[in-house]
């Protein structure tokens, strides 16, 4: 028996060594990466996911490009200068560029880049980014554009970096052809994108700049994480993008993979309707705070890979407060701050999840129930859910709901993203995400007064006012960080991941 | 019978015209805002409206209807919400993939379901009907999915004998047919083997044992062929489940046919392509009942249409 294992593992062995060196010869530089969702356009500019973003990389450029240190670059602009008042800005551009399909890219694409956006009549997905801050974009010479905004956003030259931001062939655009086929300025190009298949991507022989990325990316997805797992390990993909905290622990231990964490930019919390009775109390909402265990949350929930949340902005947010720490985990005081709101023998409320949240609002459920807060779990298909997180007060109060647990990133785009949508006054559901009602006026004025402070400092200290501020409110209940995760076949190197979740594999190598 | 298939055809319209307005509706019910869910939750209510207004979906629900009945009719499905091609494209496109999956996976039902459910009704009692029995138990109640992630770990990932994913070689085809078929073959089995028993016990039968023919005669021409009514029955009529089971395939194998593209869409609201794969399955199903009710006429002159 022991002899005939050892034969068999021999020649699975040679099998696998043949199976590398011949897969070796012919795709000696095939990349194949699977995420958890198909891609939703070819259009950088008609879609809004983060792992559509993750497959058009290769294949666009905005006038920026975020580094690989986080810092911002040129690309298809050369330099760039702003005036005093931080509204009017002026790019030149880079020369002798052409998109893939032969179109020369200057001043004249991209304006008409900005003005498909600008104009509403087109419905674009990724539109909105650009019309709340961008007034126009006007040609000056053939390699001059200039910018005049609406208002100072901290966060410019981060959007043109991406999404909306991206340049596409103005010549596809105005065929229509562009949602399906890609086009832009990248070191790579499209040669197929099989709907339901994948998406083939090959190297840019006319590219302006350099590449040391593989030959062909190809981009898979499948939404069963059981199948990305298997997926990686069989070899048949290189990378899976993202990995479920579930699966972590066993792809760590893989001698195989490589399992790759980063802090991550969602912020997940439960939002709090501050309209229902119980919880207009700000005592109500501190206690159900220092009620949540949130170390317990991140161990059982996401098998550690996640960090307790303790701001409303995230670590990777330039403007985030290390330092608050409101709510340690403090049932004796949670219980003091019920009882002095009228609550001693606790209240029942409910709560709005999406399936795949449904766990995490169960252990908040046993947390809570330790003050005699008794939690309604109301577990919804994603479409169900936005329609009832994203309701107005009076349809919240109909249909009872008390509380719907969201997560939120704004990735590289800024504090103000993260802040202003979910906690101004003017951000009410519908309208933005601001789902609890909550309206401070000292927290609408902090917001206002930072997004139009051009000095970082000064801004950065306006912010933690908010933060804490806001965290005293305490208009939410902070659960957790989540961790990015990916992973990858040992012989790859060269992955960048960004904030927020997105991968940059355009000089990834491939051994 | 001439009559009652033309009929039969006839009222096919009136079904899919029926389908259709069920379909409509039923997916408009549904909560989930098309161009909300395009434009992420952070896009402001403008630009989710201009949204709304550029794919139509700002028009009164009679009105839509009847612009989308309208373009059906000569054929035209609609645009895709998400890809902005035609829904007749992606349909075209995907469906060979759902078909071959599920020709293969009836064919292999029924080459292995007819003889099982054949030696379990011969064998009646004994050990061979009892493996049946038991196989068919199995069958019928395992879920697919679960079985699919099992036969792919052990043959993708620790054999690495088949190719996980996609549909790009006839290996591709193994463990989704496989998959797929399990269900139609136990449900074959037993029928075949609750219709042969039936038929076993006839006089006819009797008196072909008394004339001497071998065994294998009876079985195969004369028990066989009385005994395929009502699995040609079921055949025809479990197309449909059949469709169901491959929508569950084709997500777990990344198989590109109509039940991934249906998944997709309903996913992301995207109605047209939600109402056009719904009325192409109908219709096959449809379809198929009918072709399952001429065989039967075929099979045994018997049996009387009016």
């Amino acid at each position: 028996m022991e002899s005939k294992h050892k034969h068999f593992k021999v020649l699975t062995l040679a099998g696998c060594l043949w199976a590398s060196m011949a897969s070796a010869s012919v795709f000696a530089s095939q990349l194949v990466i699977m995420q958890n969702e198909p891609p939703r356009s070819m259009d950088p500019g008609n879609q809004t996911a983060t792992f559509t973003g993750t497959v058009l990389d290769p294949m666009y450029e905005g006038l920026t490009r975020l580094g690989d240190d986080g810092k911002i670059i040129p690309a298809l602009a050369l330099s760039w200068t702003a005036d005093e008042s931080g509204l009017n800005w002026t790019f030149t551009l880079r020369p002798n560029v052409k998109f893939h399909d032969g179109t020369p890219f200057n001043a004249d694409a991209v304006v008409a880049n900005f003005q498909r956006h600008l104009n509403t009549q087109r419905g674009l997905a990724g539109s909105g980014k650009i019309r709340t801050f961008i007034q126009d974009v006007k040609k000056k010479d053939d390699l001059t554009v200039t910018f005049q905004l609406k208002k100072i956003n901290p966060a410019f030259l981060t959007v043109l970096a991406s999404g909306p931001g991206l340049m596409v062939s103005p010549q596809a655009d105005k065929a229509g052809s562009i949602n399906n086929k890609a086009d832009g300025t990248g070191p790579y190009k499209l040669v197929q994108y099989k709907s339901g298949e994948y998406v083939l991507e090959q190297k840019n022989p006319d590219y302006w700049g350099k590449s040391s990325g593989p030959d062909e990316i190809k981009w898979t997805w499948s939404s069963e994480p059981s199948v990305m797992n298997m997926a990686l390990q069989s070899g048949q993909v290189d990378i899976i993008n993202p990995v479920p905290p579930q699966f972590a622990g066993m792809l760590k231990n893989n001698a195989n993979v490589n399992l790759k964490q980063s802090p991550g930019a969602a912020v997940f919390w439960v939002d709090l309707n501050t309209q229902s009775k119980a919880l207009s109390d700000v005592r109500v909402r501190q206690a159900l705070n220092l009620a949540t265990d949130q170390q317990a949350l991140v161990k059982a929930i996401m098998f550690g890979y996640a960090q307790p949340a303790n701001s409303a902005l995230a670590p990777v947010d330039p403007n985030y407060d290390k330092s608050l720490h409101d709510y340690p985990y403090d049932l004796q005081k949670a219980k003091d701050l019920l009882k002095a709101a009228g609550y001693a023998d606790g209240f029942p409320m409910s709560i709005a999840v999406q399936a795949p949240d449904a766990r995490t609002a169960q252990v908040l459920q046993g947390m809570w129930s330790k003050i005699g807060v008794k939690l309604n779990v109301r577990q919804m298909e994603s479409g169900v859910w936005t329609k009832a997180a994203f309701a107005d007060g009076k349809e919240k109060a109909a249909q009872g709901t008390d509380a719907v647990l969201a997560s939120w990133s704004s990735g590289l785009y800024g504090s103000d993203l993260q802040l202003r949508p979910l906690y101004h006054t003017s951000s009410f559901a519908p309208g933005g995400a601001n789902l609890g009602f909550f309206s401070d006026k000292q927290t609408d004025d902090l917001i206002d007064t930072a997004a139009s402070t051009l000095d970082d400092a000064k801004r950065k200290d306006l912010y933690f006012q908010a933060q804490k501020q806001i965290s005293g409110l305490a208009p939410q209940v902070l659960l957790f960080y989540q961790d990015d995760l990916y992973a990858a076949r040992k012989n790859i190197s060269g992955v960048v991941m960004q904030p927020g979740g997105q991968i940059v594999v355009r000089d990834a190598v491939k051994q | 019978m001439k009559a009652y298939v033309a009929k039969k055809v006839l009222s096919l319209p009136l079904i899919i015209f029926g389908v259709s307005i069920i379909v409509f509706i039923a997916i408009r019910a549904l909560p989930g805002d098309p161009a909300r869910l395009m434009a992420g939750p952070e896009a402001p209510q403008e630009a989710v409206d201009s949204m709304r207004v550029r794919l139509g979906l700002d028009q009164p629900l009679p009105l839509q209807y009847v612009k989308f009945a309208a373009e059906a009719l000569h054929g035209n499905l609609g645009l895709s919400l998400q890809s902005q091609r035609p829904v007749m494209t992606e349909i075209s496109e995907r469906l060979p993939y759902t078909l071959s999956l599920a020709a293969l996976a009836y064919l292999l039902a029924i080459a292995i379901g007819v003889p099982a459910g054949m030696t379990g009704a011969i064998y009646r009692q004994r050990i061979p009907d009892q493996i049946v029995m038991v196989l068919t138990i199995a069958g019928a109640s395992i879920a697919n999915f679960w079985l699919a992630l099992l036969a792919m770990n052990y043959f993708a990932v620790e054999l690495g004998w088949l190719p996980l994913l996609g549909a790009d070689s006839w290996k591709n085809y193994i463990m989704p047919t496989v998959t797929l078929a399990i269900l139609p073959m136990a449900m074959i089995a037993r029928m075949t083997r609750s219709s042969m028993l039936d038929v076993l016990s006839q006089d006819y039968i009797r008196t072909a044992k008394a004339k001497g023919l071998s065994s294998a005669s009876i079985n195969w021409k004369h028990a066989l062929r009385n005994a395929l009514i009502p699995i040609v029955t079921i055949v025809a009529l479990n197309f449909g489940s059949l469709i169901g089971g491959a929508v569950v395939t084709e997500s777990v194998f990344n198989w590109p046919g109509i039940g991934r593209l249906l998944v997709d869409s309903v996913r992301y609201r995207d109605y047209p392509v939600i109402q056009g794969v719904t009325l192409v399955a109908v219709t096959g199903v449809v379809l198929m009942n009918l072709l399952g009710e001429v065989l039967i006429g075929l099979l045994n002159p018997k049996i009387r249409f009016d």
